[in-house]
């Protein structure tokens, strides 16, 4: 019976005084509100650069290399030896052998070699929709093109030309020495072959458009000397019709069942040649890997100063309570409950700037993503939890050394004054 | 434990730092009950003496008799259990938690000696006149306030021994008397109280009176008091 009572005071006793430690955990963290807010500003400054890192560091990657797996080319079809194009007629042949695969996009190409201001450039005349649709990762500085008559120009164009979106350019088309122009037209010079078909186009009239240049496009691959418009206006430019020199498949399958299809393709539908394109290549995995470890380095030293700043705040914030330490203690606290309380603050502030510093390094992590890879960045939400607690075992470990020496204070000391 | 035993007993106590004899040899003893006084001039060892009886420091030689237990060679973490188990501390800084409100404070104390109480830790405060002002922070008190919160904390655990380091130093004549009132009633209930003073009329307030010079009794002397 003694006991029972004994036992169930003991409950309530022990239920009290947990209760009173979190009421003063819980006064001291917002009742100091400046000294807190450094303390939470400390740990936060370096959960927002670490979360952000860290945000992009496995998110951007995870990003690319799914669009890299989901979007691009995987598979070109050409014109076979010696056919100056790809038969439209081919194209239902190679429709049917595809039926099995999801094909996820499908965009035409025909090139031709333009001038702008008396230089030849190299344009593609392709359906705009479709490259945009596989080629989510492409950067446009402007627009994409919104209906006929406007290009993008690539980048390097864009520079030797002097242009930007919005500026007008006039194209021209034929009328130039044709072996010259075979010769300069790209791809394997399949599109050149105009001219060696038809010499007696050589001496063509010019045609001449006006174009608005919607957007300047950056890849860093080819297409960074290249004029796309819509093949609309290159066939009105340039006459003819439903002349492919390149037409280009996106199909959801890994690279051995595009290399069947390829081969089937190539043996069975008349005048096409199919190969397989590779979309991430090596030194694309090399890059990235590279991206990560030089992320990785930098967070790590992030940490080392995090740590350092986290437990110089924590000494000064420990050694201005120094006097309420001693007084704890004269009041009978021994070191051990002094520990605990301190110790248990700066996992308290540790959470509080983890969950601040994570929610601004997600915010930062967004706007760094938009201004250099343009495109926005997800939440890793596991990646959040594990900021949070990082930061708290940091704020944690930043307060043991400085808690440990201030619990050892004399308690003398508080009679002495200060 | 039949006959009364006195509630401190001072042997022969001595606190030494380096060549200055802050406490040199002294002899005391406090019966149950007794209000005394301690006054001498500054740096004659008040402070010493208390930090000594009250727990707080170890004496370098001397036996020290609390309350039936000999507090000579105890361990930091025995010496903080007497503390929080029998002694009540009142400052003349007040030494208040800023962050904890009145009520607070007192029940800072009573999370270290046994259990957290609101109810009673209120009655504490009214105790000394300031049940409205419990859910204030020390900011928001005055000294006189501020002094009587470290009165309710020093007693909310009924301490066998009150420890009073010149309580009334910071305060004015009024609130002098607040404290003075407080201790009256303490010790018609039967307290044990220590007061170090500067101020005679608050050493005479005492029943017994002790001098100290240069770590040494040199006076004792006894109030009547009508
Ligand atoms: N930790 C210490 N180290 C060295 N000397 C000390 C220490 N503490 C106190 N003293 C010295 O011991 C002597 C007694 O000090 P104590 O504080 O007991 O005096 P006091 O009587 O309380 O004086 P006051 O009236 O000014 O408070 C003083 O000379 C003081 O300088
Ligand atoms: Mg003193």
């Amino acid at each position: 019976m003694a006991n029972d009572v004994g036992a169930r005071a003991g409950t309530v006793a022990r239920r009290a005084r947990r209760a009173m430690f979190w009421r003063m955990v819980a006064r001291s963290v917002t009742r100091r509100r400046s000294r807190v807010l450094i303390a939470v500003l400390a740990v936060g400054i370096g959960a927002t650069t670490l979360f952000a890192l860290a945000s992009i560091a496995i998110d951007i990657p995870r990003q690319m290399t799914r669009e890299m797996r989901a979007y691009g080319a995987n598979l070109l079809v050409m014109p076979q030896d010696g056919d100056s194009a790809v038969p439209v007629a081919a194209l239902a042949g190679i429709d049917h052998l595809l039926e099995a695969a999801e094909v996820v996009g499908r965009a035409p190409y025909r090139y031709e070699t333009l001038r702008l201001n008396q230089a030849p450039y190299l344009t593609a005349g392709t359906d705009l929709g479709a490259v945009r649709k596989v080629s989510p990762y492409w950067y446009v500085e402007g627009d994409w093109p919104g209906g006929p008559g406007e290009v993008l120009i690539g980048q390097d164009i864009a520079e030797w030309a002097d242009l930007g979106a919005g500026d007008q350019i006039e194209l021209v088309a034929g009328a130039l020495g044709g072996p010259a122009a075979s010769a300069d037209a790209g791809l394997g010079g399949q599109a050149g072959s105009d001219g060696g078909d038809q010499p007696q186009d050589v001496i063509e009239e010019e045609a001449t458009g006006l174009f608005a240049v919607a957007g300047v496009l950056t890849t860093g691959g080819t297409e960074d000397e290249l004029i796309l418009m819509a093949l609309g206006d290159l066939e009105n430019l340039a006459g003819g019709a439903g002349e492919y020199d390149v037409v280009e498949y996106s199909v959801a399958a890994d690279s051995a069942q595009i290399e069947e299809l390829a081969g089937r393709i190539s043996a069975q539908v008349q005048g096409v040649a199919a190969a397989p394109v590779k979309r991430l290549t090596e030194s694309d995995d090399y890059v990235l890997s590279m991206l990560r470890s030089l992320l990785a380095l930098i967070a790590v030293i992030v940490l080392v100063l995090t740590m350092i700043g986290v437990s110089t705040t924590m000494m000064a914030v420990v050694a201005e309570r120094q006097g309420e330490i001693a007084l704890r203690k004269a009041l009978g606290a021994n070191v051990r409950e002094v520990e605990r309380e301190f110790l248990s603050e700066g996992l308290a502030l540790g959470a509080v700037g983890g969950i601040l510093g994570t929610g601004l390094g997600y915010l930062l992590a967004q706007v760094i993503s938009l201004n250099v890879f343009h495109r926005s960045v997800g939440m890793t939400w596991w990646l959040a939890v594990v900021s949070v607690a990082v930061s708290t075992l940091v704020a944690w470990v930043a307060a043991l050394v400085p808690v440990r020496r201030a619990a050892e204070v004399d308690p003398a000391t508080v009679l002495r004054g200060e | 434990m039949t006959e009364p035993r006195d509630l401190l007993e001072l042997a022969e106590v001595s606190k030494v730092y380096g060549d200055l004899r802050a406490l040199d040899e002294v002899s005391l003893s406090v019966p149950r009950g007794q209000w005394l006084s301690i006054v001498g001039p500054s740096g004659s060892g008040k402070t010493t003496l208390m930090n000594i009886v009250g727990a707080m420091d170890r004496a370098s030689s001397g036996s020290v008799l609390l309350d039936g237990v000999e507090l000579s060679g105890m361990s930091p973490k025995e010496l903080a259990q007497i503390r929080r188990d029998t002694v009540g501390l009142i400052f003349q800084k007040f030494h208040l938690i800023g962050h904890l409100t009145a009520l607070e404070n007192v029940m800072v104390a009573q999370y270290y000696h046994s259990m957290p109480d609101e109810p009673e830790a209120l009655a504490a405060l009214d105790r000394v006149g300031l049940r409205e002002r419990a859910a204030h922070l020390p900011s928001q008190l005055s000294g006189g306030e501020q002094q009587r919160v470290c009165i309710a904390r020093a007693l909310i655990n009924y301490p066998a021994l009150i420890l009073a380091d010149e309580p009334t130093g910071n305060l004015d004549a009024a609130n002098e008397q607040i404290v003075l009132d407080i201790f009256r009633t303490l010790h018609s209930e039967g307290a044990t109280l220590i007061v170090v003073t500067h101020d005679p009329d608050v050493a005479a307030e005492g029943q017994r009176e002790v001098a100290l010079d240069h770590g040494r009794m040199v006076r004792e002397v006894f109030h009547v008091h009508p």
